[in-house]
């Protein structure tokens, strides 16, 4: 065939192909490709099941309702018909569904080899390990959880207890401190706080709206008190050193600087004595004489808040028919209990104690395992003096260290000793759901099931002003290799042959609800949640202004620079980090790209000479140095700089590691004068330009 | 060029342009048949569905229903194709003689694998469809029968009420889509006219079906 | 394209109580969660980071003490003259269907930004890159919202899938599907904020809350004077929130477009 001839039968060819409907329906199915981008995941079809449960992960307990796809959760959303937080939800709940999944998730269990690598072993070889450690440990093993709702705790200290140990703890909490207040003021229960049917609420440190308590019942009470639009039924006061989340939704701010509590409460104690609020009790007198001193002057010389506001606080106390005062920490751990004993003082002046719409003297949660030790004890107990006995050496290391739920290694400041009691740890076992420090630093990292996979359950929190009871019901089958941390130990208690007095984690669940009354069935099958108005009958307050003028008696932080933590649940906890899906909640006043940033107002960057987004160095008085960006903002006290809580993570996923800097990196371990108690002090820093 | 316009005899010229277009046809019938037969057939992909379901024995024999298997949910969405768990509130064990029956009570109901993830779907639409069975059953609840009803469904669905083994599916190789799904111009047939079916909401907006 | 705005049976819009928002982020989580917005691994950095709801922080300029914070949730304003449909030459954007929702169709765009230029709220969010949902984070997608691809412009839908899943179950439970009862659709952060200050309705409709509310004096919109007429309101007993909404020379007073519109 010669050139022409080729010619010709090409255009034949072309006559023809335009003439067949390849080429037309091959253009025709161009308009799938608008929908083909096979490397973007898609979505996946099937049936939604809308099923209620509550979060274990977010610490108030959030009561949301889990949205399943085929099976897979995608979606928490509130739960309306939860007593306890009416469809509140926290950002850290909110992000549940996608946390389960998230990249930091434990899939297998993990044992170190011996070149401190990680090596995948099955559930059995795990369980082996886990039952022959123990026994070898006798007597020798300790366990903390950071889960102080769950009833899985029972199981724990039973094992412990049996084995012959009485080193269980919790991590440290809120309660803790409150605690030890309630019990000095002659408190017999366990303290609560009616939030919801005060008409004005006094919260002194508390960040009640972000971090504090029960949160998300706190901010559906903030929100049935202020409708839209319309006028509020509830009044907020807030005192801290900035304007955070809490400070926005509140009434009146009171800035407050760090550590200054104490003055605070003394000195509206001593305005409200002197308005005649003097509710009768052993003391008074001697309570009133020694708050006396606190006048609002030197009160507002101290606590930098202006007299006016400190005034106009005690008068909405005064005139408030059921007003409330609440102390609390702003890092949620490592607080004092003074401050909560004059909160408890001025309740007491105030008439808000066994009142509705103030503090509550509540029924503490009952243990229903075997041998097991009951909450209110677990609660006396101090893991910080433990770890720091065994690491220096006045205390034995365990030969057995069980981490349940808790992170201590990211969430305890450097010196309290958890470092060293690892490392001296014979055997250390980590139970958990994510990879954190505390996991890369364990021998065996066991993947426990989250709240939606699992049987456990919320007991009473603290902070709540009832007693409530929710369970917390498998909505999903666990992720990858997880297992109920529930079910597991009590597995290990009947391989020990220990006796437990249940059988699994449903009759350990009924026993819980048994004790309390509660419609197990109703819970189980339909997400019921308990709750009831249990107050006790009325302790014998007094007026223990012995306790008071010892624990008043802390020196104030030192150092140019007061640091003021921040803890928003976007951040996560220290056992979740930052969820994925809440990366972009976290603000650029909080992170730039690496560091953590410090918000400062105009007056305090001068004095610093520094602009903002410049790069300023912190040095704390345990010589820990830390470089941070500068962010201007005037709501912060002078010479305060504000940093968040929940960066810095070594570990878990490329959402939370090498962001920032851990503000408890800053603050060492100091004893409350007179209880003894560990508090996280916060001194302060030095601060420069990097 | 001279010298080649000598040398070119109107014989030869004939000759050429015969063998030429010779040249032409064959092109064109080869063209013809990938065009029309090879290429087509190469890019489509027959599947057979995993089970050789069969409609009439359900409808005709058993005298099930449509809305036995296929049904708006209580929140309005649509059931689509049963899933192994409902196919064996009847099917838990061999009811009939049909070897089809009998391989999927005991590929699938006893081992529990899920034949909705399975079936293959006709109409297969894009994650960028949003297609609401309910909001077009309007008129459907008029209908009376199997009959009527497979009338109405046909409407886009292929007519598998009166078939005993499944229909064909094909697939197109390069866009991965059933040659039975349905393109935008083919439901704006309907949406574009302001009372399509009756009902004035079948607006054409691009919100209506897509998300 | 033509100046003709469309008139709707149904307005659905929403009302942000500022005074009521302490800004914790559960909206713009679950915001992502249910678009299928893809997280972002560092999402400090907001030029990158893309949200179809975003919090921002108030400030009333004042030095310490007088100094007050608010909180601004800024979803797409479904503007009554949106200026973002006028400019699109593909129309992937478009207010069209009832309820006056903007729609917004990715596969449609074509990625030449002019909407994100035109909008004055800055509520579009251009893919710079292809989403990604590392290891398993992709099971939790969820079924309602088509995942986009790098290239086009996305924004907030008023969560438009659960519109049509309310309409879908109203007829299926012989109701009106074009007449919703209140609370029968809101939005994934209307339903997340646990300070209740979002409110989600119909706006010309009687029965619905936000019709009443966004006759409160206290009630603005953003940018109101530009005309864009927005179907979000806010509402605020401070001043000097209002004030922030728009652009005010001293003298001038808030309030006065919003009585207009």
């Amino acid at each position: 065939m010669d050139r022409r001839g080729f010619l010709k039968f090409a255009a034949g060819g072309t006559v023809g192909l335009v003439a067949s409907p390849i080429i037309w329906n091959t253009l025709y199915d161009a308009v799938y490709w608008t929908q083909n981008w096979g490397w973007i995941p898609r979505l996946k079809k099937g049936e939604s099941e809308y099923i209620p449960t509550v979060s274990k992960l977010c610490p108030s307990g959030t009561g949301f309702v889990v949205r399943t796809v085929a099976g897979t959760p995608v979606r928490t959303i509130g739960d309306k018909n939860n007593p306890v937080t009416h469809g509140a939800m926290t950002a850290l709940a909110a992000a549940e569904a996608e946390l389960r999944v998230s990249p930091a998730r434990l899939k297998t269990p993990l044992r170190r080899s011996p070149d401190g690598a990680y090596v995948a072993i099955t559930w059995t070889e795990a369980e082996t390990l886990l039952k022959q450690k123990l026994q070898e440990a006798g007597s020798s093993v300790a366990a903390v959880s950071g889960d102080p709702t769950s009833s899985i705790n029972e199981v724990l200290t039973s094992i412990l207890n049996q084995r012959g140990s009485s080193d269980f703890y919790f991590m440290p909490d809120e309660e803790q401190p409150a605690a030890v207040a309630w019990e000095a003021m002659g408190g017999q229960g366990r303290l609560g706080y009616d939030m919801e049917n005060s008409d004005c609420i006094l919260a002194v440190g508390a960040p009640v709206l972000e971090s504090w308590g029960v949160v998300a019942a706190n901010r559906s009470a903030f929100n049935r008190t202020h409708p839209v639009a319309g006028e509020p039924t509830q009044k907020l006061l807030y005192a801290g050193a900035l304007q955070n989340n809490t400070a926005a939704g509140a009434d009146l701010w009171l800035p407050m600087k760090p550590g200054t509590d104490m003055a605070l409460l003394l000195g509206v104690a001593h305005l409200l004595i002197k308005a005649g609020k003097q509710g009768f009790a052993a003391g008074l007198a001697n309570f009133a004489s020694f708050a006396a001193a606190y006048t609002p002057e030197k009160v507002s010389g101290i606590t930098g808040v202006p007299v006016a506001r400190l005034e106009a606080a005690a008068k909405a106390l005064a005139e408030a028919k059921k007003p409330l005062v609440i102390a609390g920490s702003a890092l949620g751990a490592g607080g004092s209990a003074g401050p909560v004993m004059v909160a408890v003082a001025i309740n007491m002046l105030l008439g808000s104690v066994n009142r509705e719409g103030g503090l509550v003297d509540m029924p503490f949660p009952v243990s229903v395992v075997a041998h097991a030790t009951e909450y209110r004890e677990t609660m006396r107990k101090r893991f910080v003096n433990y770890t720091q006995a065994v690491a220096a050496g006045k205390t034995k290391a365990p030969a057995l260290l069980l981490v349940y739920a808790a992170n201590p290694l990211y969430s305890l400041p450097a010196d309290s000793g958890m470092k060293e009691t690892l490392s001296k740890a014979g055997y250390s076992i980590a139970v958990a759901s994510f990879m954190s420090e505390t996991c890369e630093a364990c021998d065996l990292v066991l993947p426990a099931a989250l709240g939606m996979e699992a049987f456990d359950d919320v007991q009473t929190p603290y902070g709540s002003g009832r007693v409530t009871y929710a369970l917390a019901r498998p909505v999903a089958k666990p992720f990858a290799g997880a297992r109920s941390a529930g079910e597991l130990f009590i597995a290990l208690a009947q391989e020990l042959d220990l006796e437990l007095g249940v059988k699994d984690m449903p009759e350990l669940l009924y026993k819980h609800a048994y004790a309390l009354g509660a419609p197990f069935r109703a819970m189980m099958d339909e997400g019921r949640v308990f709750t009831a108005k249990t107050a006790l009958p009325a302790s014998p307050l007094f007026y223990n202004w012995e306790a008071i003028r010892s624990a008043a008696s802390a020196r104030g932080a030192e150092g140019d620079i007061q640091v003021a933590p921040v803890v928003v649940l976007g951040m996560g906890t220290a056992q979740t980090a930052i969820p994925p899906f809440a990366t972009k909640v976290v603000t650029d006043y909080q992170l730039k790209g690496k560091y953590s940033v410090a918000q400062m107002n105009s007056a305090t960057a001068a004095k610093l000479k520094v602009n903002a987004g410049d790069h300023i160095r912190l040095v704390a008085g345990n010589n820990v140095e830390i470089t941070v960006v500068a962010a201007i903002f005037e709501g912060i006290l002078p010479d305060t700089v504000s940093l968040v809580a929940g960066l810095g993570h070594t570990a878990f996923d490329q959402f939370s590691k090498g962001k920032g800097s851990n503000v408890l990196a800053l603050t060492s371990v100091c004893r409350e004068p007179g209880t003894g108690l560990p508090v996280w002090g916060l001194a302060g820093v030095k601060a420069a330009r990097a | 060029m001279e010298e080649r316009n000598n040398t070119t005899t109107p014989a030869t010229e004939a000759k050429k342009c015969s063998c030429g277009w010779g040249a032409f046809v064959v092109g064109l019938v080869v063209a013809l048949i990938l065009g029309w037969w090879v290429l087509p057939n190469l890019m489509k992909e027959t599947k057979k569905q995993p089970i050789a379901f069969s409609h009439v024995e359900h409808v005709q024999n058993q005298g099930m229903t449509c809305e036995q298997c296929h049904f708006v949910r209580a929140d309005g969405s649509f059931s689509g194709t049963p899933t192994t768990a409902q196919c064996a509130e009847c099917h838990f064990t061999v009811l009939g003689s049909n070897p089809e029956e009998a391989r999927f009570v005991r590929e699938y109901v006893q081992t529990g694998r899920e034949i909705k993830s399975e079936w293959l779907v006709y109409q297969k639409q894009p994650d960028n469809v949003f297609f609401s069975h309910a909001l077009h059953f309007g008129p459907l609840a008029e209908l009376r029968g199997p009959k009527e009803t497979a009338a109405f469904c046909s409407k886009c669905h292929l007519n598998v009420a009166e078939t005993d083994v499944p229909p064909v599916y094909t697939e197109n190789r390069l866009s991965g889509y059933s040659e039975n799904t349905m393109l935008m111009w083919g439901c704006e047939r309907c949406h574009a006219e302001h009372m399509a079916m009756g009902n004035t909401n079948a607006s054409n907006a691009c919100f209506t079906c897509h998300k | 394209m033509s100046s003709e705005v469309k008139q709707f049976k149904i307005r659905w819009g929403m009302v942000i109580d500022i005074d009521k928002c302490t800004g914790c982020g559960a909206c713009m989580v679950a915001c992502q969660a249910e678009n299928n917005v893809a997280p972002a691994v560092d999402g400090s950095n907001k030029l990158r980071s893309l949200n179809w709801l975003t919090v921002f922080r108030l400030s009333n300029h004042k030095p310490f003490p007088d100094h007050e914070v608010a909180y601004l949730p800024r979803p797409c304003m479904q503007c009554g003259k949106p200026s973002c449909v006028a400019v699109c030459p593909v129309i992937a954007t478009d207010k069209r269907e009832e309820g006056g929702i903007v729609s917004q169709i990715p596969p449609r765009c074509i990625g030449c930004r002019y909407c994100m230029a035109s909008c004055p709220y800055h509520a579009r969010y251009f893919n710079w890159y292809d989403p990604k949902w590392p290891g398993d984070l992709a099971q939790a997608l969820t079924p309602d919202v088509s995942t986009r691809m790098r290239g086009v412009v996305e924004k907030c839908s008023f969560c438009h899938h659960r519109f049509m899943k309310a309409q879908e179950a109203a007829v299926a439970a012989g109701r009106d599907p074009m007449d919703l009862p209140d609370g029968a659709y809101i939005t994934a952060c209307t339903e997340a904020c646990p300070n209740g200050a979002i409110t989600f309705g119909d706006l010309n409709n009687p029965a619905h809350k936000v019709h009443e509310l966004i006759k409160s004096p206290y009630a603005f919109r953003l940018l109101e004077r530009l005309g864009t007429d927005p179907q979000v309101y806010y509402i605020s007993k401070r001043e000097w929130v209002r004030r922030e909404g728009d652009n005010y020379l001293e003298h001038e007073k808030t309030g006065e477009a919003t009585k207009q519109g």
